[in-house]
């Protein structure tokens, strides 16, 4: 089926289906009807928001669409091709994200832009490349397409970050999908930080070949209404896949992590550690799905979702989900919703630091340890920078 | 003037009285061992001391240094130069050991109006105090306790202690868990850190501490009291007669 059939049948299924209720189970506690009273229209014009480049292949997005002025792929090296969606009418675009939710029918339907990501086989890049998204168009509606493919051996590590301007109201809707071929390894980050005032939806579908390694770290502090569905499909033995995040919320946020990682062949691995933070009012809901399927013995996987709690009123909804069908497997899950240990503060107040030094270090220990195994050093420091950012508004 | 003094101390956890009287005087350059049954309260008078506020003081007074020690909080008595190594040490994931050691030691010398030290300065200090005790290197980057056996816990401990250079120093169980090597790697870190000014509180079960680490003093604490005290032979007569013939004479 060709692109363009594909995106008028994707038009006619989301006019009919619309976007999820709260009478689906997947969205129970993620009530976007709000998004049907209030518009957003395409609106394509340059954003003036600043942003600090990670790398020296960045490519940015503003407002919906791809920038030249804005964007760098000086020394992309023989065999690592960047374009826009736009510009290729890919044969897998949409065979990953095959869901039938409102988000990605719309997307698929009404996409203005995105990246495409092919490293030919046995090609390494070093360098991250940095996928900006800036918004400032108020009820500006932003839908991108992504699209990364690492064939054989090849090994890529991408940053998809998402800044917008303060107080703006738009919305973004996102639709990644990553192809992962045998021993290729692909390193996924995704920064949001869009404004308060602003939604945002992505689904990132991953695909592992064997002795693959797909990772992906999902660090949220912005957006007031806002959901990542991850899902991977472990389809080659010895792979692995890592899902790892951070929600730091505050004020009236609401923000959904699905997660669903399918085990179809022996010997993978997938790795989940998500923890949140919230403060004032703020909600969360985590759903780690993981599906160990009958062939897939000698399967590894570990899901954690700890939550910290700042305020009495904030909230979080937090559901495991094992469904497992092989019989040697091991598979461990577990999920927490607390404050900071009495012991641990004494603790460190008895070596000096008072009770909001405690407090902070403490809080920042929480999310610090999902930060651990950030890989790319780059990132790791941008994250811990925006945390500290985080924590030090909170304490104010 | 005495550098501890704990007169009448009385306590309770949870709406249970736990200390019932406890006196103590404990003069610069002095090492106290208190000895005495499970239970009997010794890990709740360390708690009393360091500012724990599960604890709750229910009368009598404690001097430190001449201050009234239950108008400080846990960091402020810290800060005045009282140490507690722990009984059970606390695991802090997400923290390095350097990294909590910083803080800890900033925060100390901020109080004491003495300049923050820089990273370089800080590792000089580490290199110096890591000789102390002998601590494994890959302690110092691992998490705060984090996943450290009983003993690395303990050893730890008194290298915080020789990180902060206290005044008074009360060492909870600081020998349990250790084994024969390490006991005496501790004992001779504490050891080279007695000083004419400086206090310990040692609390130990066993009299083989008290042969590294010689008292000038040991207490014997029964239900709460302080029942006996005598001299370094005391613990010898513990360790041969038990407690039995004190259990009777506190209640
Ligand atoms: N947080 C608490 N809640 C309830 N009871 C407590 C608490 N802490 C201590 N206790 C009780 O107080 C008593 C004294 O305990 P403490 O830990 O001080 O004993 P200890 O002398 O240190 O014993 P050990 O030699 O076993 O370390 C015990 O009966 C203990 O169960
Ligand atoms: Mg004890």
């Amino acid at each position: 089926m060709d692109i363009n059939t594909r995106r008028e049948e994707a038009a006619a299924a989301f006019a009919a289906k619309g976007l999820p209720t709260v009478k689906e189970e997947a969205w129970r506690f993620t009530n976007v009807s709000r998004l049907n009273e209030e518009t957003f229209d395409a609106v394509w014009q340059a954003a003036e928001v600043s942003f600090d480049p990670l790398s020296d292949l960045v490519v940015v997005f503003e407002n919906g669409k791809w920038s030249v002025e804005a964007s760098s792929l000086d020394g992309l090296p023989e065999g690592v091709r960047v374009r826009s969606i736009m510009d290729s009418a890919d044969a897998r675009l949409g065979t990953l994200a095959d869901s039938d939710s409102g988000f990605v029918l719309s997307n698929t339907a009404q996409f203005s832009d995105g990246i495409l990501i092919e490293v030919d086989a046995g090609v390494v890049l070093e360098e991250p490349i940095h996928v900006v998204h800036l918004a400032d168009a108020e009820g500006g509606s932003f839908a991108y397409r992504h699209l990364i493919a690492a064939a054989a051996g090849a090994n890529v590590t991408v940053i998809e970050e998402y800044i917008g301007s303060a107080g703006v109201r738009y919305l973004t809707n996102v639709v990644t999908e990553a192809f992962v071929a045998d021993g290729a390894k692909v390193d996924h980050y995704k920064i949001q930080r869009e404004s308060a005032a602003a939604y945002h939806f992505q689904t990132l579908e991953s695909e592992l070949g064997g002795d693959a390694l797909f990772s992906n770290h999902a660090v949220t502090v912005g957006g007031r209404l806002g959901r990542n569905d991850i899902r991977g499909r472990l389809l080659g033995e010895e792979s692995e896949a890592i899902c790892n995040g951070l929600y730091l919320l505050g004020e009236d946020q609401l923000f959904d992590t699905h997660l669903f990682m399918d085990h179809a062949v022996p010997k993978c691995q997938s790795h989940e550690l998500y923890k949140g933070i919230l403060s004032d009012q703020a909600r969360a809901v985590f759903c780690g799905r993981i599906l160990v399927q009958q062939d897939a013995q000698e399967t590894d996987a570990i899901q954690s979702n700890g939550n910290l709690l700042l305020s009495r009123a904030a909230k979080v909804n937090t559901m495991p989900q094992l469904e497992i069908y092989a019989d040697d497997v091991k598979c461990t899950h577990g999920a927490t919703i607390g404050e900071l240990d009495e012991q641990a503060l004494f603790y460190l107040q008895t070596r000096g630091m008072d009770p909001q030094q405690a407090h902070g270090m403490l809080t920042f220990a929480f999310a610090n340890e999902v930060l651990d195994e950030v890989a790319c050093s780059v990132v790791k420091l941008r994250i811990e920078a925006m945390v500290q950012a985080w924590l030090a508004g909170v304490n104010e | 003037m005495a550098l501890l003094e704990i007169i009448e101390l009385q306590a309770q956890v949870e709406e249970k009285q736990i200390l019932n009287g406890i006196n103590l005087s404990i003069q610069p350059g002095e090492v106290h061992a208190i000895m005495g049954p499970n239970g009997s309260g010794k890990s709740t008078l360390s708690n009393v001391l360091a500012g724990n506020e599960s604890y709750e003081q229910t009368g009598g007074n404690v001097l430190f240094d001449g201050a009234d020690l239950s108008e400080l909080d846990a960091h402020e008595r810290a800060r005045a130069g009282l140490f507690l190594a722990f009984q059970y040490p606390v695991e802090i994931a997400g923290i390095s050991n350097m990294y909590f050691l910083k803080a800890a030691v900033n925060a100390i010398r901020e109080h004491r109006g003495e300049k923050q030290l820089d990273a370089m300065e800080f590792l000089d200090v580490i290199e110096d105090k890591k000789k102390l005790v002998k601590i494994r290197e890959d302690l110092l980057e691992r998490a705060v306790n984090s996943g450290f056996s009983g003993g690395e816990k303990k050893r730890n401990e008194i290298f915080q202690m020789a990180m902060l250079e206290p005044k008074m120093a009360i060492l909870d169980e600081t020998d349990s868990g250790l084994d024969i090597d390490a006991l005496r790697i501790v004992a001779d870190g504490v050891n080279a850190l007695r000083s004419p000014e400086r206090g310990f509180l040692v609390i130990t079960h066993y009299q083989r501490l008290l042969e590294y680490i010689v008292p000038d003093f040991v207490h014997v604490l029964v239900n709460g009291r302080i029942v006996k005290s005598g001299g370094k032979e005391l613990a010898l007569e513990l360790e041969e007669h038990g407690y039995e013939a004190f259990e009777g004479a506190a209640v």
